[in-house]
C-alpha cells in the first residue's frame, strides 16, 4: 500500500531524516514512535512533499507519487498536520469543501459525510474554524483530510493539546474508519497509550532514523525499547 | 443648513466614496487574498480606461465595451502574474519594486502610444435637480455600481467553489496544498481578478475621470491607503474604511478645497493606523 523509500530529506541544506524506510499495509494502523525532534513531523511532512527531499521516494500501490503535494493528495495521501491548521477564516462547512472540490469531489455531499461521521462539527456549522476549541479544530482537520478520500491517512500527533474526552472519541472514530472502510493509518505520536490502544505495529525514529521495527505486543512486553523511546 | 444642500452634500459625498470603492477593489483583492502590493494597480485601472475607449472607437456600444475592457485586462493581470509575480510571492520588497517598474513601463507605453491627451468618451452626462443644486446622474449611477460591485465580489468570495478555494489558499498555503489545492493557478486566477477589477474600474468610471496615462495616481495612493487601513478583514474593512475616508474627505473638500479634502484624507488614515496598527479588522472575526 503505502511505502516510503531511503527517504532523505530535510529544509534547504540541512539532513533531519536519513534512510527512513517503512510500510504501511492496506487496512492497516501503523504507528511512529519517537522522542521530540526525533523527526517524525518532517517524515510525515516528507511524505506528503513538504520538506525537501534529497532521495528516496514515496509510492501507493506501488505508484511512486510526484514531488507536488497537491497531487499527492489526489493519489491517495491524507494529512492532518501537526497543530491542525484548519483555516481559521473559513467556516466549518467551507473548511472541508475546499478539501472536496480541490479533489474534484462534490462539496455538499462531502459536508454531509463529515457532519454524518462528526456530529459535533455539524453543531458547529455557521461557526469560523479560528473560534473552535483545540478538540474541535483537530476533528474538523480530520474531516478536512477524509473529504479527500484519502487511501492512506497520516496523521502527525493528532492528541496534542486535545482533552483527554477527545482523544478517544478520535481513537474511536480512527478505529472505526479503519474496520469499515478499510482506511490505512500512519500516526505519528508521543502519545504511547493512544498508539498501544489502536495500532499493531509500529516505527521507531530516532535522531532522524528508523532503529526499530516494533509490535504491540513487543512494546508492552519489551521494557528496554519502550525505555529507549520515552527516556531522556 | 438648507436640507437640499445636506441631500446634495450626502450624495456627492456617497459618490466620491463609490469612485473611491470601485477603484480600490481590485487592490483589495490582490492585497489581501496574495498578499501582493500591486503598484502597477492605478496603471491597471488606466489599462481599462484605454481599452474601453478603443472599444467604442471601433464601434462597439459603451456597456459592451466595459465588459471587453475588464476582460481584456483580467488577461492581461493573468500573463503579468505568470511572468512576473510568481517569482516573487513572499517577496514583499521584489514585488512592490517589480510592480513599481512595471507601471512606469506601462505609463510610459500610454504617452508614446496614445499621448498626454485625449478624447472624451463622449457620453451624454444628464443631471438631476435637488432644490437649488444638481448632481450628475452619473455620479449617483456609480453609487448603485460600487454596491452591486461588492455585492457580487462578496458573493464569489464566499459562495463559489473559486472563491472558497482562493480563500483557503492565501490563509494557509502550505495546508492548502496539503488538501490538494494547487495554489499556483488559483493565484493567477486570482491576479487576474484583482486586475479585471481594475479594467473595470477604469472603463465604468470613463464618463467621470477620462483616460489620460497619468490617471492612476490619483487613485493608487487613495486605494492603497484604504486597503492597508482596511487590515485583514479585506472586503468588508475596505468598504468600511473606502467609504468612511472617501465621504470625509469629499465633505472636508466641499466645504474648503480639494486639497484639504486630501490632507484630512491622509491624517484620518494616519490616525486609523495609529490606532489599530494592523488595520481596523485586525480583530473581527469575519469571513471577508
Amino acid at each position: 500500500m503505502l511505502q516510503i523509500s531511503n527517504a532523505n530529506g530535510g529544509y534547504k541544506r540541512v539532513t533531519i531524516i536519513r534512510d527512513c524506510s517503512l510500510r504501511v499495509g492496506k487496512g492497516e494502523i501503523v504507528a511512529l514512535l519517537g522522542r521530540n525532534g526525533a523527526g517524525k513531523s518532517t517524515l510525515m511532512k516528507y511524505t506528503m512533499g513538504l520538506v525537501d527531499t534529497f532521495g528516496g521516494s514515496v509510492s501507493i500501490h506501488g505508484n511512486t507519487l510526484p514531488l507536488s503535494t497537491s497531487k499527492r493528495v489526489k493519489m491517495g495521501l491524507g494529512y492532518v498536520p501537526q497543530g491542525r491548521y484548519v483555516f481559521p477564516r473559513l467556516s466549518v462547512p467551507e473548511n472541508i469543501a475546499v478539501a472536496a472540490l480541490a479533489c474534484g469531489h462534490d462539496r455538499h455531499e462531502s459536508i454531509d459525510d463529515a457532519f454524518n461521521d462528526f456530529p459535533i462539527l455539524a453543531e458547529k456549522k455557521d461557526a469560523l474554524a479560528g473560534t473552535l476549541s483545540g478538540g474541535q479544530q483537530q476533528i474538523l482537520s480530520i474531516a478536512r483530510a477524509l473529504a479527500t478520500k484519502p487511501q492512506v491517512l497520516l496523521l502527525d500527533e493528532p492528541t496534542e493539546g486535545v482533552q483527554p474526552s477527545i482523544i478517544e472519541e478520535i481513537g474511536e472514530k480512527l478505529k472505526r474508519l479503519n474496520e469499515e472502510r478499510g482506511l490505512s493509518i500512519l500516526i505519528a505520536e508521543q502519545n504511547l497509550d493512544f498508539c498501544l490502544s489502536i495500532s499493531k505495529r509500529a516505527y521507531i525514529l530516532n535522531n532522524g532514523s528508523i532503529s526499530h521495527e516494533t509490535t504491540r505486543q513487543e512494546l508492552i512486553q519489551n521494557k528496554t525499547i519502550l525505555h529507549e523511546l520515552l527516556g531522556v | 443648513m438648507e436640507l437640499d444642500f445636506l441631500a446634495t452634500l450626502l450624495l456627492s459625498s456617497l459618490s466620491s466614496a463609490a469612485i473611491l470603492l470601485i477603484a480600490t477593489v481590485g487592490l483589495a483583492v490582490m492585497f489581501g487574498l496574495m498578499g501582493v502590493i500591486n503598484l502597477a494597480h492605478g496603471e491597471f485601472i488606466m489599462f481599462g480606461a484605454y481599452a474601453t475607449l478603443f472599444a467604442t472607437q471601433i464601434g462597439i456600444p459603451y456597456p459592451l465595451a466595459i465588459i471587453f475592457a475588464t476582460i481584456v485586462t483580467a488577461i492581461f493581470g493573468g500573463i503579468v502574474e505568470l511572468l512576473i509575480i510568481r517569482r516573487l510571492y513572499g517577496r514583499i520588497f521584489d514585488t512592490l519594486l517589480a510592480t513599481w517598474g512595471l507601471s512606469l513601463v506601462l505609463y510610459q507605453s500610454a504617452v508614446l502610444i496614445f499621448g498626454t491627451v485625449t478624447p472624451g468618451i463622449g457620453l451624454p452626462i444628464s443631471n438631476i435637480q435637488i432644490g437649488d443644486y444638481s448632481l450628475s446622474v452619473y455620479l449617483l449611477f456609480l453609487i448603485l455600481v460600487a454596491v452591486v460591485l461588492i455585492g457580487s465580489l462578496y458573493w464569489l468570495l464566499t459562495k463559489t467553489s473559486y472563491g472558497i478555494t482562493a480563500r483557503a489558499a492565501i490563509q494557509d498555503r502550505e495546508t492548502a496544498s496539503a488538501v490538494g489545492v494547487e495554489s499556483a493557478r488559483i493565484n493567477t486566477m486570482t491576479f487576474a481578478l484583482g486586475s479585471g477589477l481594475a479594467g473595470f474600474a477604469g472603463a465604468i468610471l470613463l464618463p467621470a475621470i477620462p483616460a489620460t496615462p497619468n490617471m492612476g495616481f490619483a487613485f493608487v495612493i487613495k486605494a492603497f491607503l484604504a486597503v492597508v487601513a482596511a487590515g485583514p478583514v479585506t472586503l468588508t474593512g475596505t468598504v468600511a474604511v473606502g467609504s468612511t475616508l472617501g465621504m470625509v474627505g469629499n465633505i472636508t473638500a466641499s466645504f474648503w478645497t480639494s486639497v484639504v479634502g486630501d490632507i484630512v484624507f491622509f491624517l484620518l488614515t494616519i490616525t486609523i493606523l495609529r490606532i489599530f496598527p494592523l488595520g481596523i479588522s485586525g480583530r473581527w472575526r469575519m469571513k471577508l
